[in-house]
């Protein structure tokens, strides 16, 4: 079945949302948009191309408390933090960020070590995707079998008609949020072919592509390439690409004090960042960016494929888009041989 | 542009033919005509490589650092970026007699993110490089009347607690990825104080006061160093608008001390040069 609300009517909507859940939906941040925590309803936009980082931070926060302690002359006292799982909604994810979660869920859900932080949060979480309407140059999602307008992964699949969101429930979840929200209206027997039309339409945008067949295979046999130096010329080893990224996961685990109080927190970390890999001896394995760079892109597209069986990239463009220096690792994978 | 290209290419070929420089530091195509990249040859035949059009935003400065001392670099640049290499050699960071620089005179460049064209609400007004050896095209005539500092009116005009909200909710946004400093050509520390982790200095997490302390700090150790190229603001994914502290500081230190940063490279920077009569208005 589909519901349907005029394009007025989203403040109703986000609002009908807030009441069901956190609600985490695009919001306008610079000159670009971000997936922030709603209080307003006014502030959400859906008039985007999509995010400037991606949606992770709502599963997988920049900073998190892990045990909070307190240290004083009569020892230290400590507690491990509360897990913050309550229900949380995410409004207007992309469907190839949508697949980010799932590539995530084998690291921290199905490893055998389950990251009770990610899986508290994922079990209660619904998602509702929105189909692209355009492309983007820089985008290749269709490399990982994604198309625009894919609910896989997703509770609610929402698509924009010119006056209208329309929406389909895909799980129980999303049918029940659905549910709850009186001012939908029924969708007509027309809303369903304009549904099905622009579904139809979202599968046939053509992204860049990228011939992945082995290719964990092809990047493990240039490991010692002089390729790297190459690709990585003019990188900058900001972390701007990892920090942007659906599927980069790697966090740091810091003790934050001040005068006595403080907190055990996992922190997102950059394989870029030159104390990533720096160990308590002063020895620094990989000093070089090439080094950094290879192990980006072979965390990606060839550990990952080895141990989770999946590349862990969605093709959502953010890190050729943020990158100062125009690095794009559609292009680096492709010259990798 | 096109001649600027052609003339890139001819002088890179020809330098590195001659060996009269090792690396040439110029710009090169990235993955469509709109988004160049940095590129750094080696070999002559490279040189087709090179391309410039008004996206070639890069301070090309900021790769100087990364080369063995000694090694001879040709390096072409903008006007902001021929400030940074004048600070660079002043700093004895790179060495004069090392460099071959190509100088770049050039007005109308574009911001490859956002379209929209580069002017001095961002960066230095100037079009001429103010340090070269070899000019790539002729000097254009400078913009008359127009100081960098004008689009600081705004936020000067703010009371203290309206810019400290201002600012404060500006850096809210920065999520720590460090891309500010890593395209700034005068950030050459080899360990920046927030990656030292004994003692740490910095919070980790991306907090209010640590992003505060973070840009604080950055802001002043580029106190009297910074050019004005607006390199950091465009790297920001999140568009801070970091150089208007930046051109706080810099117009600060050139009213007290009568210099602008890399305007010349005999003069002593004004951190490392004391006067009798310097203004002590700096002093709290």
């Amino acid at each position: 079945m589909i519901t349907k609300i005029g394009r007025e009517k989203l403040q109703e909507f986000v609002a009908g949302l807030m009441k069901s859940g956190r609600l985490f939906a695009p919001v306008k941040e610079g000159k670009g948009t971000n997936f922030k925590l709603i209080t307003d309803p006014q502030s959400v936009t859906l008039d985007f191309y999509n995010t400037i980082q991606s949606p992770k931070a709502v599963l997988f926060p920049q900073s998190e408390d892990l045990v909070n302690y307190n240290i004083s002359h009569d020892g230290i006292a400590s507690e491990p933090a509360p897990i913050d799982d309550g229900s949380r909604i995410i409004l207007g994810v992309r469907p190839c960020d949508v697949q980010s979660f799932e590539i995530m869920d084998r690291l921290f859900n199905g490893s055998g070590i389950v990251d009770p932080y990610w899986s508290a949060r994922r079990s209660n979480l619904t998602i509702i995707a929105y189909a692209f309407d355009r492309a983007d140059p820089v985008d290749f999602y269709n490399a990982f079998g994604i198309t625009g307008s894919d609910e896989q992964g997703s509770d609610i699949l929402m698509v924009r008609d010119t006056n209208s969101f329309l929406f389909k429930a895909f799980t129980d979840k999303g049918t029940k949020l659905l549910e709850t929200m009186p001012f939908l209206e029924k969708g007509t027997a027309d809303d369903e072919k304009r549904m099905t039309e622009i579904v139809d339409k979202g599968r046939d945008i053509a992204t860049r592509t990228l011939d992945t067949a082995e290719i964990h295979k092809r990047l493990a046999g240039i490991f010692d390439s002089p390729y790297w130096e190459e690709a990585a010329a003019a990188c900058l080893n900001c972390g701007v690409c990892t920090y942007v990224c659906p599927t980069c996961h790697c966090f740091d685990i810091q003790d934050e004090t001040l005068f006595g109080e403080g907190s055990r927190r996992k922190i997102w970390d950059s394989c870029m960042f030159s104390d990533f890999t720096l160990h308590a001896s002063g020895h620094n394995p990989r000093t070089k960016k090439s080094q950094r760079l290879r192990q980006r892109i072979n965390h990606k597209f060839s550990y990952y494929v080895e141990n989770f069986g999946i590349i862990s990239c969605v093709g959502c463009g953010r890190c050729t888009r943020s990158c100062p220096v125009n690095i794009d690792i559609l292009t680096v994978v492709e010259e990798a041989r | 542009m096109i001649q600027i290209e052609k003339r890139l290419r001819e002088e890179a070929k020809r330098l590195l033919e001659t060996k009269e420089a090792a690396v040439v530091l110029a710009f090169g195509r990235g993955f469509d005509e709109e988004h160049p990249m940095p590129l750094i040859l080696r070999k002559p035949s490279d040189a087709e490589k090179i391309v410039f059009n008004e996206y070639c935003t890069f301070n090309m400065a900021r790769h100087l650092t990364e080369f063995p001392p000694g090694t001879k670099i040709a390096v072409a640049v903008k006007a902001a970026d021929s400030r940074a290499v004048t600070v660079l050699i002043q700093e004895g960071k790179v060495k004069r007699e090392d460099l071959i620089i190509l100088g770049i005179p050039v007005a109308g460049m574009k911001d490859f993110r956002s379209g929209t064209a580069i002017d001095a609400t961002t960066t230095g007004p100037a079009v001429n490089p103010v340090l070269y050896d070899i000019l790539l095209a002729d000097l254009l005539p400078e913009p008359k009347d127009v100081s960098p500092y004008d689009v600081l009116a705004e936020i000067e005009a703010m009371s203290p607690d309206d810019r400290w909200g201002f600012w404060s909710a500006e850096f809210s946004r920065c999520i720590r990825c460090y891309a500010c400093r890593k395209a700034c050509p005068l950030c050459y520390c080899e360990t920046c104080f927030v990656d030292q982790a004994k003692p740490r200095w910095s919070e980790k997490s991306p907090s209010a006061s640590s992003n505060m302390m973070f840009h604080l700090t950055r802001f002043y150790h580029l106190a009297g160093r910074c050019i004005d190229c607006g390199s950091c603001s465009r790297a920001c994914p999140m568009d801070i608008p970091l150089y208007l502290f930046h051109k706080k500081v810099s117009k600060e230190c050139e009213e007290m001390f009568d210099q602008a940063a890399g305007m010349c490279v005999d003069a002593k920077p004004v951190m490392v040069d004391f006067k009798v009569e310097d203004s002590d208005d700096i002093l709290l």
